[in-house]
């Protein structure tokens, strides 16, 4: 398929889109609503009205092809598309109902309730001990006690606890791939956020450890919810609720993970699904 | 929707900003007060320069002051102001220095770069950056005590206070930097442009001068020119070497002439003149064309260091050469009207040098030459212009030599030259190779040797006197006898001083830079003015000094006017060191906690700058090495030879071994050891320093793993 039909595709797609977002948006647990949303990197048109709505306690992936505005997507979440020059945003993502992009808000704090893992794991180069309760620390946590226990649950909830417990105050640099992203996992954990979003995070991981990551996801879901871009089919389709399908900064499929794995509408979701391009 | 809207309506308000105060707002402009101050510091200084030589060009014409050479301040009746034999030396004695420093530094650099083992090469990179901060005013000692009187004695010159020994003097101060400088351009280019030009066959050799050293070509431009600038600028060892005398070489190869430099005149002058006379003036009009030298020289420096960087990246575009407005004639005309400047500054050397018909008898031999070469091969003119080159080279040359010998030693020199080069071009090119890395070996031996034996001379001379006595007590007897105590004390105050001043707003200026700059003019402005700072001659800091701190503010010769003004010159170390290792940190560190929900600043001065603590002591420490190895700065702001007492308020003026040492070598006979003593101290207290901060760099490199 050239370029041009699939260009043409996208366009026919928008219609019908709204349409499954009324499905799905049956129930009263929508956690994040994004509306007409537009990112624009200088003049490159990243994101292209984007509708979409996230569920509270479910894991929403988000796959297409490298290159098509899913990390971007995922990033105007909790507002780090700030951090880059020259980046526009226009159209509303709704948190609870409050648009974050909106008058008087502050990204520091919507970044407290939504937390992100990276691509790569990005532990400070400090002690574990010190990476686990940096957050709480900038948030003003001081009690001693508390932070003790946050130390250890969020630990144990990145099931790392074992691991590393007898030497926390050890360079967080020292631990392998799979441990260090899980150490960020807890590290977003220990500041209890209410979104977790994660951003290609087995991508740089071997096998082994990413079957952990995706257990410690499976997990995370009955207290948090999980948004994941992955460049990994095989993975959205394991662990994710729903899955959204983008391609050239368009959304172009939303649905229950189920439906859109073995009964795509579109026929580009199709096409990516089953291997036809990507 | 409307559901989700019910039920988090209430508490959203916890997503706000809390009240009008943004501390990452206040931080951003207190930043950016730090990094403008270097800028203003520099315009301040333009300003002070300009505003001290005052009236100065009212009274003296510029035409006398630039094209005249007599230089009298002092005559009762009419003082005379022509500077034109000061500026010539200046320029003169720095082109020397790069005669001899420019083919050695080069040389020096390809060895460490490309041809040394990797130990060596590692072990002679850290000891030529060591040496980079070798004291100055170490260095005019070992050129008074030493050099010249082996000029005067072995060589047979007059006086031993001579252009040459200045220029070789300012050539072994120049070869560090011009060796770090382009031993870091040689080895930027990438490895797979060896790696291909090897896979096809080529010799090392070959390798390096037809693909590396034109792919680093700018960035040892680049060194050429700081190195250049470094010697314009570098007062006392000149000062203490050069004799000091107002002439002008006759005839200007004459090597063993005395000179006087810009630098020299006003580190002698400077001390003896009162404020606001003219001749103070004067003095200020001298540091003014000595301040633009340095300026062009730094912005040229610049421009060309940011072309090779973007080179590198790919990022320059063919186009951006034609961007400038050239006329279309001189476009197509371009090889013709080289050519024709070329004959034309070629002929009028000639008619300079020697009479009308020896120039001419030259002239028509080199017609003659082109000629024959027509006839005999259908070639254009193309093909021969290195043998056309070749043949003006040598002629100059060839005079040059006949000045010094007779003219036939130096006509049989300049043949043996040409003929071991065309020798080597008609080598097989591995032959080629082992000759050529022969001559590039000896040249970073004979680099490393120059450094090593000033350092032996100081270590073995000054060990003598070293004892517990001389480095706890007071001097007596004008330093030829006691100890050297209170000038350890006032040094070390004089550098603590400085960092305490420069460091708090070199860091933040470096952060500001790194993190919130954003490209664009204010940034560009504060950039130019952070790297012409660091250019500046530290007899311009000196000045500046002495005009702001000790005049204007009326803190007389005192501690805190040196310790600031020393503060001044550090300032742009610290800043790009901090710059450096701060945008060396990875930006996944910076997002990881802004995701966290910390503020911009909270991310940079918990995560980011802990991270860069090493490279910021790196800086710290260089700059500490530095301000400790000055003298010029200190000169009229802050040091005395003699005090009673160790300076108990910052208002007091203070001793320091450097300028105890310049004293000492300058005018107190018979205090060769003390000095020599005083000279190992002082080097034994920098080397510390700047191997310490190699250490701390070197350490931190390896053990970063992210």
């Amino acid at each position: 398929m050239n370029l041009k039909v699939k260009t043409k595709l996208v366009k026919e797609i928008s219609e019908s889109q709204n349409a499954d977002i009324e499905k799905i948006k049956a129930g009263n647990d929508i956690i994040i609503e994004c509306k007409n949303l537009n990112l624009w990197y200088d003049d490159n048109h990243a994101l292209k009205d984007i509708n979409m709505i996230v569920k509270k306690n479910k894991v929403t992936a988000i796959i297409g092809p490298s290159g098509c505005g899913k990390s971007t997507l995922i990033r105007s979440f909790n507002r780090m598309n700030d951090v880059i020059e020259g980046c526009k945003t226009e159209g509303t993502v709704e948190f609870r109902g409050r648009n974050i992009y909106g008058n008087r808000i502050s990204a520091m704090k919507i970044r407290k309730y939504i937390g992100m893992i990276f691509q790569k794991p990005n532990p400070f180069p400090m002690s574990i001990y010190d990476n686990i309760l940096y957050g709480p620390k900038i948030h003003r946590m001081r009690d001693k006690k508390k932070l003790e226990t946050i130390l250890k649950n969020s630990l144990e909830m990145a099931v790392l606890w074992d691991e590393v417990k007898d030497r926390l105050k050890d360079s967080a640099l020292g631990l392998s791939g799979g441990q260090q992203q899980r150490l960020c996992i807890a590290r977003t954990l220990a500041i209890e956020p209410e979104v977790i979003l994660m951003d290609e995070p087995t991508s740089s991981l071997d096998p082994i450890a990413t079957a952990k990551i995706e257990e410690l996801i499976n997990d995370l879901k009955e207290k948090y919810t999980v948004i994941i871009v992955t460049h990994n089919m095989q993975q959205a389709a394991r662990i994710s609720d729903y899955t959204a399908f983008m391609y050239l900064g368009e959304l172009i499929e939303f649905g229950e993970t189920e439906q859109i794995f073995e009964n795509p509408q579109e026929r580009l979701t199709e096409n990516y699904i089953t291997g036809r391009f990507g | 929707m409307a559901s989700t809207t019910e039920i988090y309506e209430q508490d959203t308000t916890e997503f706000e900003i809390e009240g009008a105060f943004d501390t990452d707002k206040l931080v951003h402009l207190i930043l950016l007060m730090c990094a403008s101050l270097a800028t203003i510091v520099v315009f301040f200084i333009i300003f002070l320069l300009f505003q001290n030589a005052g009236n100065f060009f009212r009274k003296v014409p510029l035409e006398e002051f630039l094209f005249d050479d007599h230089w009298l301040p002092t005559d009762e009746e009419e003082p005379q102001f022509g500077a034109y034999n000061i500026i010539a030396g200046t320029l003169l004695v720095a082109f020397g220095a790069m005669v001899i420093a420019v083919p050695l530094g080069i040389l020096t650099a390809i060895f460490i770069a490309e041809i040394a083992p990797p130990k060596i090469s590692k072990f002679l990179k850290a000891s030529v950056e060591l040496l980079s901060g070798v004291p100055s005013v170490v260095f005019g000692f070992f050129g008074l005590i030493i050099l010249n009187k082996y000029i005067k004695e072995v060589l047979g010159a007059p006086s031993g206070a001579t252009w040459l020994s200045g220029s070789i003097i300012l050539a072994i101060m120049a070869l560090p930097t011009i060796v770090t400088v382009a031993e870091d351009a040689i080895s930027s280019v990438p490895m797979h442009y060896r790696e291909a030009s090897l896979a096809m066959g080529a010799t090392r050799w070959q390798t390096i001068s037809k693909v590396i050293l034109p792919g680093a070509i700018s960035g040892i431009t680049a060194a050429v020119i700081l190195g250049l600038g470094r010697a314009i600028g570098e007062t006392m060892a000149v000062l203490m070497v050069t004799g000091n005398n107002n002439v002008f070489p006759d005839p200007i190869t004459d090597i063993f002439s005395p000179l006087r430099t810009i630098t020299g005149t006003i580190g002698i002058e400077m001390g003896e003149v009162p404020a606001n006379s003219l001749h103070y003036r004067a003095l200020f009009a001298l540091a003014i064309v000595l301040f633009l030298i340095t300026f062009i020289i730094n912005l040229t420096a610049n421009f060309i260091i940011s072309r090779f960087n973007k080179k590198l990246r790919g990022e320059l575009k063919s186009k951006s050469r034609n961007q400038i407005l050239i006329p279309e004639i001189i476009k197509e005309n371009k090889k013709t009207i080289t050519y024709l400047i070329l004959s034309i500054l070629f002929g009028w050397l000639l008619t300079n040098i020697f009479d009308i018909i020896n120039a001419v008898i030259i002239s028509l031999i080199l017609i003659g030459i082109i000629l024959v070469l027509r006839i005999i091969s259908p070639f254009k003119l193309e093909e021969y212009k290195f043998l056309i080159y070749f043949y003006m080279l040598f002629t100059l040359l060839a005079w040059v030599f006949s000045t010094w010998f007779d003219w036939e030693t130096a006509i049989l020199m300049c043949l043996a030259l040409a003929g071991f080069i065309f020798i080597l071009k008609i080598l097989n090119p591995i032959n080629q190779q082992r000759v050529v890395f022969s001559i590039i070996s000896i040249a970073a031996f004979i680099s490393v040797l120059s450094l090593s034996i000033i350092i032996y001379y100081i270590v073995s001379n000054g060990l003598p006197a070293i004892t517990w006595e001389f480095l706890t007590e007071d001097s007596e007897d004008s330093g030829r006898a006691g100890g050297i105590f209170p000038m350890i004390v006032g040094t070390l105050w004089l550098t603590v001083g400085a960092i305490i001043y420069a460091v708090p707003i070199g860091v933040a200026a470096g952060i500001y830079l790194s993190e919130y700059a954003k490209e664009g003019p204010i940034t560009k402005i504060i950039r130019t003015g952070i790297d012409n700072l660091n250019g500046t001659p530290s007899i311009v800091f000196g000045l500046f000094g002495l005009a702001f701190f000790v005049l204007y503010l009326d803190f007389g010769i005192s501690m805190i006017a040196g310790q600031l003004t020393l503060a001044l010159m550090i300032l742009p170390t610290i800043i790009r060191t901090t710059e450096e290792s701060v945008k060396s940190i990875p930006q996944s560190f910076r997002e990881g906690s802004l995701a966290l929900g910390s503020t911009k600043w909270q991310s940079i001065s918990k995560v980011v700058l802990p991270a860069a603590m090493p490279g910021i002591t790196t800086g710290m420490i260089l700059g500490m090495g530095r301000a400790s190895g000055e003298t010029a700065p200190i000169l009229f702001t802050a040091a005395v030879f003699k005090q009673k007492s160790l300076p108990r308020y910052v208002i007091q003026p203070v001793m320091a071994l450097t300028y105890h040492l310049f004293v000492l070598a300058t005018s107190i006979p018979d205090s060769d050891t003390q000095a020599a003593g005083t000279a190992l101290v002082l080097l034994v207290l920098v080397m510390i320093m700047y191997s310490f901060a190699i250490y701390v760099r070197n350490s931190y490199q390896k053990k970063k793993n992210w």
